[in-house]
């Protein structure tokens, strides 16, 4: 398999990933949250590298760590969770940025990992996806009932005997997982293009949640081949180019759903 | 409703006509519920029937939300017992109970159903494993059909009026086959057509052996629809049959300065809506 049908592969499959965990995300209002995450791949990346185990290893644990702070930060001061993942946003890319200088004797790529290199994806790289893609289809198959009813309504649910926190937690493992896989291919900067902009995008088209998850994947798969026949017509970064293409496609669902009829998007007119 | 007139319905289909009649939906003795450590409400002792419908009244904070999240499971109980269904209550079992929440408690511009929402009453049967089969889908046919809604199954559920959407949860609720309901201020913020929609639903439900407990500020609808009343202000003020607990002096021991007035035909609490 040549370098560009293995980043086909790759990117294929994080823009389905991305678009059903982004879903989950955009409705769940935790955009900012993913955010955070993505820049708290950056220093375990590089962490990760620097003690010489694989890049996703270092993410993975640097979230984990993310999502505890944030957690016990939340639970501590009400409402603090938000702020805490905008200060967290900037402090992990600072903590990336510090333990590169630190480790300055071993060659790091620091534009591949904010702004991704799917053109020099591994065989891993897309291993890693594909797991992480089953992982999340058997999730949302057999969980997506009851994340949306703890999305929807979580006294309700509460009522209902089940805890929401659960569900919570759920939601932020698949979050992370999307994060740490997409990262390789579109950067910790650019990943939360993929991740908010192609469900956003899906929002504006439909009031059917089950369309909202047809709809997102397929503008992120877009939005991926999209950008990386771009960086390969005019040799220009593939991250930068398929953030690009999913900003601009978001603009277009934006304009389009405002003038769109009810009925088109699902709405049942009385 | 007289034991009578509830012993000639038939008895709902998990129900076998033997438990009906002898063993008390709710029993509470002496019940205190903390949140947190504090103790929110106390000396609750309480007894509902299949069948009945009890009112909980009392001023905001009085613990009214408190009692129901106290029946749920969701509150830890500080003092005293409860039984549901004749079996001491356990945090997480809910089998049976159908609740109603407040209805600020739903996210709004949610791109889901009211079909969807209703079958989520069925989510503790169908557990996570398995998919919604032809018996969810026919008790959320039943449900819609109940509270009148199943011309709007497809639409949105945010797109629908508030009243609307009260019945909507409420048929929710009901999805689930419950033998007690407990009702979260259904009435708040109902037109007169919601309003009477809802309460015949109710009188329905008592008719098929259902017990229901309400939260209200309406003293109206408790005489209308409630066989007991539970006057609450931190703690028990009164417990019985409607009229015996609707007095004078029991609601200004419930409402402390606010002034009341009793006469034959209705209640009036200034400050609260009817």
């Amino acid at each position: 398999m040549s370098y560009f049908d293995r980043a086909l592969v790759v990117i294929t499959l994080v823009g389905i990933l991305t678009g059903l965990v982004g879903t989950l995300v955009v409705l769940r209002k935790r955009v900012l949250f993913a955010q955070a995450l993505t820049h708290a791949t950056f220093p375990g990346a590089v962490i990760g590298i620097l003690l010489g185990v694989s890049l996703q290893l270092g993410a993975v644990v640097a979230c984990a760590l993310i999502v505890g702070t944030i957690t016990l930060i939340g639970r501590i001061t009400p409402g603090g969770a938000g702020a805490a993942s905008g200060v967290l946003l900037a402090g992990g890319f600072a903590a990336g940025a510090l333990a590169q200088a630190f480790g300055s004797n071993v060659p790091i790529d620091m534009t591949a990992l904010l702004f991704g290199s799917v053109l020099s994806v591994s065989t891993t790289d897309g291993v890693l996806a594909a797991v992480a893609l089953g992982l999340s289809l058997l999730a949302i198959v057999f969980a997506g009932k009851h994340l949306v009813y703890a999305m929807f309504d979580p006294e309700g649910y509460r009522g209902l005997g089940y805890e929401p926190a659960a569900m919570e937690a759920l939601l932020m493992v698949l979050t992370t997982i999307t994060v740490v896989v997409t990262m390789p291919a579109v950067g910790a900067i650019l990943t939360i293009a993929l991740i908010a902009a192609p469900a956003a995008a899906a929002r504006a088209l439909t009031a059917r949640l089950g369309v909202m998850l047809i709809i997102a994947p397929t503008l992120s798969v877009l939005s991926g081949i999209a950008g990386l026949l771009l960086s390969r017509e005019f040799s220009v970064s593939a991250g930068a180019c398929i953030a690009l293409v999913a900003t601009v496609l978001l603009g277009v669902a934006l304009i389009v759903g405002r003038w769109m009829p009810r009925r088109l998007r699902g709405e049942v007119v009385a | 409703m007289s034991q009578s007139a509830r012993g000639n319905n038939p008895p709902p289909a998990d129900e076998t006509p033997s438990e009906l009649g002898t063993v008390p939906t709710i029993e509470m003795a002496n019940a205190a519920f903390a949140y947190e450590g504090v103790v929110a409400l106390d000396h609750v002792s309480i007894k509902a029937d299949a069948g009945e419908a009890l009112a909980l009244i009392g001023p905001n904070g009085s613990g009214k939300s408190t009692l129901l999240r106290g029946l749920l499971g969701l509150l830890p109980l500080a003092d005293g017992s409860v039984k549901i269904f004749g079996h001491k209550r356990r945090p997480g079992v809910t089998e049976g109970i159908g609740y109603l929440p407040q209805q600020e408690s739903t996210e709004p511009n949610f791109p889901i159903s009211l079909r969807q929402v209703v079958m989520m009453g069925r989510y503790r049967r169908i557990g996570f494993w398995r998919f919604a089969r032809a018996s969810d889908r026919s008790a959320v046919n039943e449900a819609l059909e109940m509270t009148g809604l199943t011309a709007r199954a497809r639409a949105r559920f945010g797109s629908l009026s508030g009243g609307q959407q009260q019945r909507g949860l409420l048929a929710r609720a009901l999805a689930g086959k419950p033998r007690l309901l407990l009702l979260d201020e259904p009435f708040n913020g109902l037109d007169q057509p919601n309003r009477a929609a809802l309460l015949a639903t109710l009188r329905e439900l008592k008719l098929r052996g259902v017990t229901i407990v309400v939260t209200t500020h309406d003293l109206d609808l408790a005489r209308d629809v409630c066989d007991k009343v539970l006057l609450l202000a931190g703690t028990q003020v009164a417990f019985g049959p409607t009229n015996q607990v609707l007095t004078l002096e029991n609601l200004q021991a419930a409402f402390g300065d606010v002034q009341v007035e009793v006469d034959e035909h209705r209640v009036v609490i200034p400050g609260h809506d009817h």
